[in-house]
């Protein structure tokens, strides 16, 4: 009954069971193959499946590796090389700077460059040369995105052309295309300022590098619910839609040597005998050919782009000037600038408020390194300014916060130690979530009417998402106070100002261990000494439109800036208010006026500002404040959120058909930042150090170096599935056991039927 | 007892030849199984995703499909004219496109300047692709109720890597992607994209 038994019996048994073990063998093999074929297609997929979100996850660090690859490999992947010269003149209350950078391009490729770069937030930004050999074309100011289509087209018709567009008030982005091989074009922007004045000392700054921003992630968890209580409410969109725009690529300094070297001129005409001139982070060397002009540069002619430039004067006598009046006649226009200092020495007599003051501390990974050490001693040395009839609290925030205390303590001396050891052990690390930290600092739990409420808010101001705190500022204020200390090297000048603006306070920078004291000495003045209020100013005959339009309070030994366009240059201002509980009134005759330069442009800034502070006040609509501020923008040639400067070199450079790479240039990291600190501990969505973007389509390369970061051209996702794959193998091999078991079954049928 | 022995003698006889094919047949379902569960959780997650979008609509908030999801639906998109719609999900990473297309991040939403990127696989939620025409009719309808209407202007098979999609263009674009050729078995470099600009808006 054995089927070999059997099999033996056949007149060809050998024959039978090689046929048998044959097609057993063959069966196999195919089941073997078929693994195998699949397996063999499964790792090819892998292989060549790039998604696109290996691309975006990408880490800076990623990106820094990836560039020292291409190095390795010996490929002629260069960076564009860009060095900047600032010159800077002061003529009494303003200030004009040209900004020179010159793109390098030492590949060779045609490549297109883009840098963004910080700028004085109350400057106005009116022209952009671009320089091509002997050639010097003059941008136009255009609406943003117009100048954007025109670019584009330049772009791709093989032409030389600059861009220069606002992301920020004080973060620029200029695009330079068509930058031939071996070859250099400038960029020249120029803008004009208004001078700082604190008491009897002037200053400028120069911001030189945008500290990486952190951008809170858009949560969907968020939700803005109608104010009516329906109950209905939309999910808060994108905190920073324009992340993207604002973070360039930022080098280790551990790694990496500083790139853009930039030298510094400031011709300094004050108008008046001058005293001492000091630059605070830089080393300078001063030439003064009379008592009242300064020419300071460079100690060491170049300097990396990594901190702000900082420079102060004061007059030689011992008070400044507590008043100053300046015209410009600009078409059929009279300008006036009036800077008024209210005295201060009566103020000093009075019996300070009892105050409750909150300090907000960050202590996010951007404060890293000195920031935090700054900010800090700033804010023990408050701590110990305070009186004991005094209240205050204490709040830390990065991506997490804790408050001090439930509610604002007397300031004792238990509860000042208490604060004290807190504010000691604090450590700087994580994002940066300032808007609930914000929040918790204007909720006005006390809610003393008799008591100065106050914020002291310490922060380098290291965020993309402003508005949103401007908009928590504006909804919450109350009879809340908001005073902005920016802290460390680079900080965020737009946020402090316009966050002090509308929180109605005053703020104030320090930028080394060695500001801490007298910057916040002259902080306590402001908080400890009433404001001047209730200013008004009234012109007898000329018809004016004054900026701001609301005057704010003026603290103690702030001067009152005041721009005002006029029909005709004569009578005279009068400002009034009140010091403490007296009048306090000044009246200028305009004809005592001296020319000053540029006075248009800053009157025009600061209405544009006036109008972003009444969009975010909810006071202007956003499409009437759009309009204004692109009309204004566009009659004196501003760039704005809405305007940007183009230039084009009509003369076509690049021959058709060459492709054109994208170079984003990578900036330095703000001096005393901890790299670790801010990128170590966070994925943070950075482009890439070096991008590609072609001409056109057709000149798409045959070969691809092996690490494209991130193509400007949209990679796709791998979208095919393994299921028809799977499908198919596991039918055929159903098929194949099915034939498999008959083969089988009939051979067993057929040997027990014999 | 004759009987019980025979057939243990047959079951032991006939044993090694029922295992191979057993085995394979083992194989062969969990194979077939496994594809057909991608399909089966790619309708199943696209009904989920209907019923969230549906709700985000009318809150204007963005609702998970389900309690775990890692992404959320922000656009339908539908061709009438061959009666398709599919619910796009944030992102295109592989788990999230397992259940439906997904819009590839850094591109432009649907319906404002810029090109928005959609990609989905072949075989499940942008099998529909091959059918569509060159101006055919698209209709998203974004999260916030928002109504865009596109129309299909060209078709090209690139490079997943050179899609030649600019990011940075300036109209109001619409890309729809998925892997070519359609009929394939085995994924590959190519990418078919459907390129579609906007004609219409409403809501």
């Amino acid at each position: 009954m054995d089927a070999y038994d059997t099999a033996d019996s056949d007149e060809h048994p050998l024959l039978s069971r090689l046929i048998k073990v044959g097609l057993f063998l063959l069966a196999q093999g195919i089941a073997v193959m078929l693994v195998a074929f699949l397996a063999l297609l499964v790792s090819f997929g892998a292989s060549w499946s790039a998604t696109t979100e290996q691309a975006s996850l990408l880490q800076p660090g990623e990106a820094r590796s990836g560039s020292l690859l291409l190095k390795e490999d010996g490929a002629t992947l260069e960076a564009i090389r860009l060095g900047t010269d600032v010159d800077i003149t002061v003529s009494g209350p303003t200030l004009r700077a040209r900004v020179t950078q010159a793109f390098r391009n030492p590949s060779k490729d045609w490549v297109e460059a883009t840098y963004v770069y910080p700028l004085a937030a109350g400057g106005a930004v009116d022209t952009l040369k671009m320089v091509v050999g002997d050639r010097v074309i003059i941008g136009d100011i255009k609406e943003r995105q117009q100048a954007r289509v025109i670019y584009e087209e330049a772009r791709r018709a093989g032409q030389k052309a600059a861009l220069t567009e606002q992301e920020r008030p004080n973060i620029f982005t200029n695009s330079v295309a068509n930058i031939g091989p071996g070859e250099t074009v400038l960029v020249q922007i120029e803008y004009q300022e208004p001078v700082h004045q604190v008491g009897s000392e002037y200053s400028l700054r120069l911001p030189l590098v945008v500290g990486p921003r952190y951008n809170p992630a858009p949560i969907i968890q968020s939700v803005d619910f109608r104010k009516d209580g329906s109950g209905w409410g939309a999910a808060a969109s994108d905190p920073v839609p324009d992340r993207e725009r604002i973070s360039p690529s930022v080098l280790d300094p551990a790694r990496n040597a500083p790139v853009n070297p930039t030298s510094i001129t400031v011709r300094l005409q004050a108008g008046f005998a001058l005293g001492e001139v000091k630059s605070h982070h830089h080393n300078v060397r001063t030439e003064s050919p009379d008592t009242t002009t300064r020419v300071i540069t460079l100690a060491d002619s170049v300097a990396p782009a990594d901190r702000d430039f900082e420079l102060t004067w004061k007059p030689a006598a011992e008070k400044a000037p507590s008043v100053g009046l300046f015209r410009e006649h600009i078409g059929d226009a009279d300008y006036l600038l009036a800077i008024v200092t209210p005295p201060s020495a009566e103020q000093a007599m009075q019996k300070p408020l009892p105050r409750e003051v909150v300090f907000v501390i960050d202590n996010s990974g951007s404060m890293g390194g000195t920031s935090i050490v700054q900010a800090k001693a700033s804010l023990l040395y408050a701590l110990g300014r305070l009186q004991p009839n005094d209240r205050f609290n204490v709040i830390r925030f990065d991506d997490t916060m804790d408050v001090l205390f439930p509610a604002a303590v007397p300031a004792d001396a238990a509860h000042v130690r208490e604060a004290t050891s807190f504010v000691g052990a604090l450590q700087a690390r994580g994002g940066t979530e300032m808007v609930p930290a914000m929040r918790a600092a204007l909720t006005d739990r006390l809610g003393e009417s008799n008591m100065v409420r106050q914020v002291v808010f310490l922060t380098d101001g290291a965020i993309g998402n402003e508005q949103q705190l401007f908009d928590t500022i504006t909804t919450m204020r109350g009879r809340s106070r908001v005073f902005m200390v920016g802290i460390g090297s680079a900080p965020n000048t737009y946020l402090m100002t316009r966050a002090a603006e509308l929180g109605r306070g005053a703020f104030t920078h320090i930028g080394s261990v060695e500001q801490v004291e007298e910057r916040m000495r002259g902080l306590f003045a402001k908080l400890e000494n009433p404001a001047v209020t209730g200013l008004t100013a009234t012109f007898s005959e000329a018809k004016a439109d004054v900026t701001p339009a609301i005057i704010p309070d003026v603290y103690r030994d702030e001067p009152l800036v005041l721009a005002a366009r006029l029909d005709k240059l004569a009578g005279l201002l009068e400002i009034k208010g009140r010091v403490g509980d007296r009048q306090w009134s000044v009246t200028l005759p305009l004809q005592n006026a001296a020319e000053g330069k540029g006075l248009s442009k800053l009157w025009a800034r600061r209405k544009i500002a006036d109008a972003e502070v009444a969009r975010t006040l909810r006071e202007m609509t956003s499409e009437d404040a759009d309009k204004a501020i692109l009309a204004l923008a566009l009659d004196h040639q501003i760039v704005t959120r809405l305007t940007s400067l183009v230039a084009v070199d009509k003369t076509p450079s690049r021959p058709e058909g060459a492709p054109l790479k994208l170079s984003e240039l990578p900036i330095n990291l703000p001096a005393g930042w901890d790299f670790d600190k801010v990128f170590g501990e966070r994925p943070h969505p950075t482009p890439t150090q070096l991008r590609e973007r072609h001409a056109d389509a057709r000149n798409q390369p045959a070969t691809r170096r092996p690490i494209a970061a991130a193509p400007d051209a949209i990679r796709l996702p791998k979208t095919a599935t393994s299921a028809e794959l799977k499908m198919v193998a596991g039918f055929i091999l159903i098929v194949l056991a099915v034939i498999l078991f008959v083969f089988n079954r009939r051979q067993t049928l057929l040997t027990d039927a014999v | 007892m004759a009987a019980r022995a025979f057939f243990l003698t047959v079951i032991a006889e006939t044993m090694p030849r029922l295992i191979s094919p057993l085995v394979l047949a083992l194989i062969g379902l969990i194979l077939f199984g496994d594809g057909a569960y991608i399909h089966a959780k790619a309708w199943l997650a696209q009904v989920l995703l209907e019923r969230a979008f549906d709700r985000s609509v009318a809150t204007g908030v963005a609702v998970k499909p389900w309690s775990w999801a890692d992404t959320w639906p922000v656009a339908r998109i539908e061709v009438r004219r061959i009666g398709a719609s599919t619910i796009v999900l944030e992102g295109a990473s592989g788990q999230a496109l397992a259940f439906g297309p997904g819009h590839i991040q850094h591109t432009a939403d649907a319906g404002e300047r810029g090109i928005a990127v959609y990609a989905a696989h072949r075989d499940t939620h942008f099998r529909f692709l091959r059918n569509v025409a060159i101006g055919d009719i698209i209709d998203v309808t974004r999260r916030d109720g928002r109504h865009f209407r596109y129309r299909a202007d060209s078709s090209a098979v690139v490079r997943f890597d050179a899609s030649g999609i600019d990011a940075t263009a300036r109209d109001f674009e619409l890309v729809l992607a998925t892997c070519w050729p359609f009929d394939a078995v085995t994924s590959g470099p190519e990418r078919y994209i459907l390129h579609a600009t906007l004609i219409g808006a409403d809501g």
